[in-house]
């Protein structure tokens, strides 16, 4: 894409699975991000509903604040500012949604993982057709590279 | 490490979200499980006064720069030839006037006739050491210093002697250079000679900052006063030839000159003018120590970049050499033009731009040649320090990933000659050129048991090209050491055993204790069985020592608090009182007739050892110190002095923990509200 054609965004949140994907995403997003704009990253833990939702869960998590360190570290060196927001929600979408729409982003950057169900059919999951129903602003969704094993 | 917060409503009914605060990721990054990396802000530190000596060093050496932003270049041959060999190149500046300046004792004319011979021996020389080192650079691709040569091939001993020589010859190489580089400027304005000292050191300490904010021996900054010095250099022997070629040469008239002796030529004159002119060769070690710097192939462009250099050096020696002796340049008196700024003035015109340049670029080089000591001698004491042979605090790294210890001694033991040889180079030079033969003697005996360990295929022919230049430099080790030794070469000779003296002790110390604390291969360390016991030593009774009694109940259930006193009126008082405040807390007081703290209390804590029943492990006495802290830093003064030398005095009791306990006066309120009685501590 010639440089004058990519658009320009002030705010980036870009949700974390915790997955292989977040590294590349997030450095993928800082390279293309311009000296303003504001990248958030967002990590969602679900709160099953038979906890309450305040739930002490996500902050004794080591591993929930390691998917969000690390992206800070990945935007560091891709000499980009990140900040990190940590989620507790019953609901992964709608939550993304909700912190996206509450920060006013002009960008919502969600990755995924290429899965097939158990009848072989590539599966998309509830979160992203949720983000790409309500999500006000523009959504952008990183697939990741088919594995050798399923081609 | 957190904390949450109500629930935040969502777009739609029944959406919520609960902010999850992270108060690690301010100092902290987790990168595993249990596993936290230190951000920046974890090393601010806390106290106003830390904040402003932070912000200095920030100012002075820059920010603090974190492991992984360490540059590692890989030069080409062109720039390392000019980053590795300013040391070696800088060395032809002064070269030729140390001959000149000990055969002019013989007579100005037999001088002008001896001074080519000489240097032309001393270029022969350069030719063998370049040869057997770069053997050196294609035994050791990882960098063959004559320490790391040494002590894989010659034991700890040689390792420590080439080391010291090392040490002692980066030293030398600062204050040599800084003072060439300031005769050089002398040479073109008189009036600086009378500050030279002042300036010497004060380049010293510009060249020290530098380095601690972490200058790397690298980019074009090195190359240019370099690759200007060899230009002009070339240059101006080119033209002084073409001169003498075209019979265009004459005699300089010099009224400065110093004044001709009529010894007459002997052996003894001749080796000491070779043992002085041998400075030339100093340096000459760099590449080989930079072997990984180089491009691949590293060790092939290593030794080409050794062989480029020692042609270089030697060109320019015998043709400074050269000129000078066709136009009968002698040395000056002290103050008076160096012999290498005479020959510029002679073939460029004395106050020409060129003359200008090429002294300008003298003077660059020669402090480029002190700047590679302040890259080499931190790295090698940090070497010595891994292995044992050095303090430990000389391989810690600085803020900006420098060795600072090593920058800061370095620049402090240079400074210290310049003052003491009152910045004069001929009076410095004595001192140098053992160090070097000692290393290379070292370094090439070494790569002849290093080849013929490993018999590679030719290695006997390695092997014989390394002894010829052990051989070698041995004998003009033993010709500098001798001719040299009454005008300051004894210092050397003292000076490296005392080193090597110092580092056995240091490394015996460390592996002593590294004996003494090592654990015994499949240890699992138990539950404390041992008993408790707190003994509080009290100034009297106030909030700092009640919070010290609580501290002291939560450790062990046998507290006891001790009152050493020399007024038996007050005893009587304050164990009345503390019997009321502190109850269950016995409280013994100890008379002191003496007026001595420490001794009653260390005695009372051996007699409750020796109370304890014999039959019993002697348990583990906590002495738990009250400590009132102070809210600003200069009324610390007026506190705690007891508490520091109980400390002290009670750190290597054996079976005894000291614990202190701070009372901190962070309320002021609290402060002001009116205590029963306080006695500080």
């Amino acid at each position: 894409m010639p440089e004058a054609d990519i658009p320009s965004f002030n705010r980036v949140v870009i949700a974390l699975n915790g997955g292989t994907s977040d590294g590349p995403i997030v450095a993928l997003v800082s390279r293309f991000a311009k000296s303003g704009t504001e990248l958030i990253a967002v990590h969602i833990v679900e709160i099953d509903w038979t906890l309450p939702l305040d739930a002490d869960i996500a902050g004794h998590s080591e591993e929930a604040q390691r998917v969000l360190d690390m992206a800070e570290a990945v935007a560091e060196d891709n000499k980009a500012r990140l900040t990190p927001v940590l989620l507790q929600a019953r609901d992964v979408g709608a939550a993304l949604v909700d912190e996206a729409s509450e920060r006013n982003a002009d960008l919502l950057v969600v990755g995924m993982p290429y899965r097939k169900r158990f009848g072989g059919e590539f599966a998309i999951g509830r979160t992203i057709p949720y983000v790409l129903k309500n999500a006000p602003c523009a959504v952008w969704v990183v697939r990741e590279p088919i594995p050798e094993e399923t081609k | 490490m957190s904390e949450r917060k109500s629930p935040l409503k969502g777009r739609k009914a029944g959406d919520r979200r609960v902010r999850v605060e992270r108060p690690h990721s301010a100092y902290f990054r987790y990168t595993g499980p249990g596993q936290l990396v230190a951000k920046p802000a974890a090393n601010v530190p806390k106290s106003s006064l830390g904040r402003a000596w932070s912000r200095i060093r920030a100012v002075t050496i820059g920010r603090p720069l974190a492991t992984e932003e360490e540059i590692g270049e890989r030069l080409s041959k062109k720039k390392a030839l000019a980053i590795f060999s300013s040391d070696a190149i800088s060395s032809s500046a002064y070269a030729t006037e140390e001959i000149l300046r000990v055969l002019v004792l013989a007579g100005s004319g037999i001088a002008l006739v001896f001074s080519l011979r000489v240097a032309i021996a001393i270029s022969i020389l350069l030719a063998v050491v370049a040869l057997s080192y770069r053997q050196v650079c294609r035994a050791y691709p990882s960098g063959g210093g004559a320490y790391s040569v040494s002590k894989e091939n010659l034991g700890a001993i040689a390792s420590l002697v080439a080391a010291s020589a090392l040490l002692i010859d980066y030293v030398m190489t600062v204050a040599v250079s800084s003072a060439s580089a300031v005769a050089q400027a002398y040479s073109v304005v008189p009036a600086l000679y009378d500050i030279r000292i002042e300036i010497a050191v004060v380049a010293i300490a510009l060249i020290t900052t530098a380095n601690l904010r972490g200058l790397r021996e690298s980019g074009n900054i090195f190359a240019i006063p370099t690759y200007l010095f060899l230009g002009l250099a070339l240059l101006m022997i080119g033209l002084g030839v073409a001169r003498v070629i075209t019979g265009q040469a004459y005699d300089v008239q010099q009224a400065d000159a110093v004044k001709a002796g009529s010894e007459g030529i002997g052996v003894f004159l001749l080796l000491k003018a070779f043992a002085s002119g041998s400075v030339a060769l100093t340096g000459t070690e760099a590449i080989a120590n930079g072997v990984p710097a180089f491009q691949p192939p590293e060790s092939k462009n290593a030794g080409d970049t050794m062989i480029a250099m020692a042609i270089l050096l030697a060109v320019l020696f015998i043709g400074i050499t050269f000129v000078s002796d066709a136009f009968g340049i002698q040395p000056t008196l002290q103050g008076g033009e160096t012999v290498v700024a005479l020959v510029a003035g002679t073939v460029f015109g004395h106050g020409s731009i060129l003359f200008y340049l090429f002294q300008a670029s003298t003077a660059l080089i020669l402090f480029l040649a002190a700047n590679t000591s302040f890259n080499a001698f931190p790295r090698l004491a940090a070497l010595l320090a891994i292995d044992g042979y050095m303090p430990r605090q000389f391989a810690f790294r600085g803020d900006r990933l420098a060795y600072s210890y090593g920058i800061v001694l370095l620049a402090a033991v240079a400074a210290i000659l310049i003052i003491l040889f009152r910045g004069d180079t001929h009076a410095l030079i004595p001192l140098y050129s053992v160090g070097v033969f000692v290393c290379f003697t070292l370094s090439q005996i070494g790569m002849v048991r290093h080849w013929h360990r490993h018999r590679e295929k030719g290695w006997w022919y390695r092997a014989a090209i390394n002894g010829f230049g052990a051989v070698l430099t041995a004998l003009v080790l033993v010709i500098v050491t001798s001719v040299k030794f009454v005008d300051g070469a004894y210092l050397v000779i003292i000076l490296i055993p005392l080193l090597v003296g110092m580092m056995l002790f240091i490394h015996r110390q460390y592996t002593s204790s590294r004996r003494e604390l090592a654990i015994k291969p499949g240890y699992v360390a138990e539950p404390p069985q041992r008993e408790e016991r707190v003994v509080i030593p009290i100034p009297g009774i106030n909030r700092a020592v009640i919070q010290a009694v609580n501290v002291g109940r939560s450790i062990a259930d046998d507290v006891q608090a001790v009152f050493i006193t020399d007024e038996p009126d007050d005893a009587t008082e304050v164990k009345a009182r503390w019997e009321e405040i502190v109850p269950g807390v016995p409280l013994v007081v100890v008379e002191s007739p003496y007026r001595a703290l420490v001794g009653p209390l260390a005695a009372y804590l051996d007699v409750l050892d020796a109370g304890w029943p014999a039959d019993k492990e002697k348990p583990i006495t906590f002495v738990v110190l009250p400590e009132y802290v102070a809210r600003h830093s200069w009324e610390r003064i007026l506190y705690n002095q007891s508490v520091k030398r109980l400390r002290s005095a009670l750190l290597g009791r054996p079976h005894t923990v000291v614990v202190n306990v701070p009372y901190r006066r962070e309320d002021p309120e609290t402060a002001q509200r009116p205590a029963t009685r306080s006695d500080t501590p």
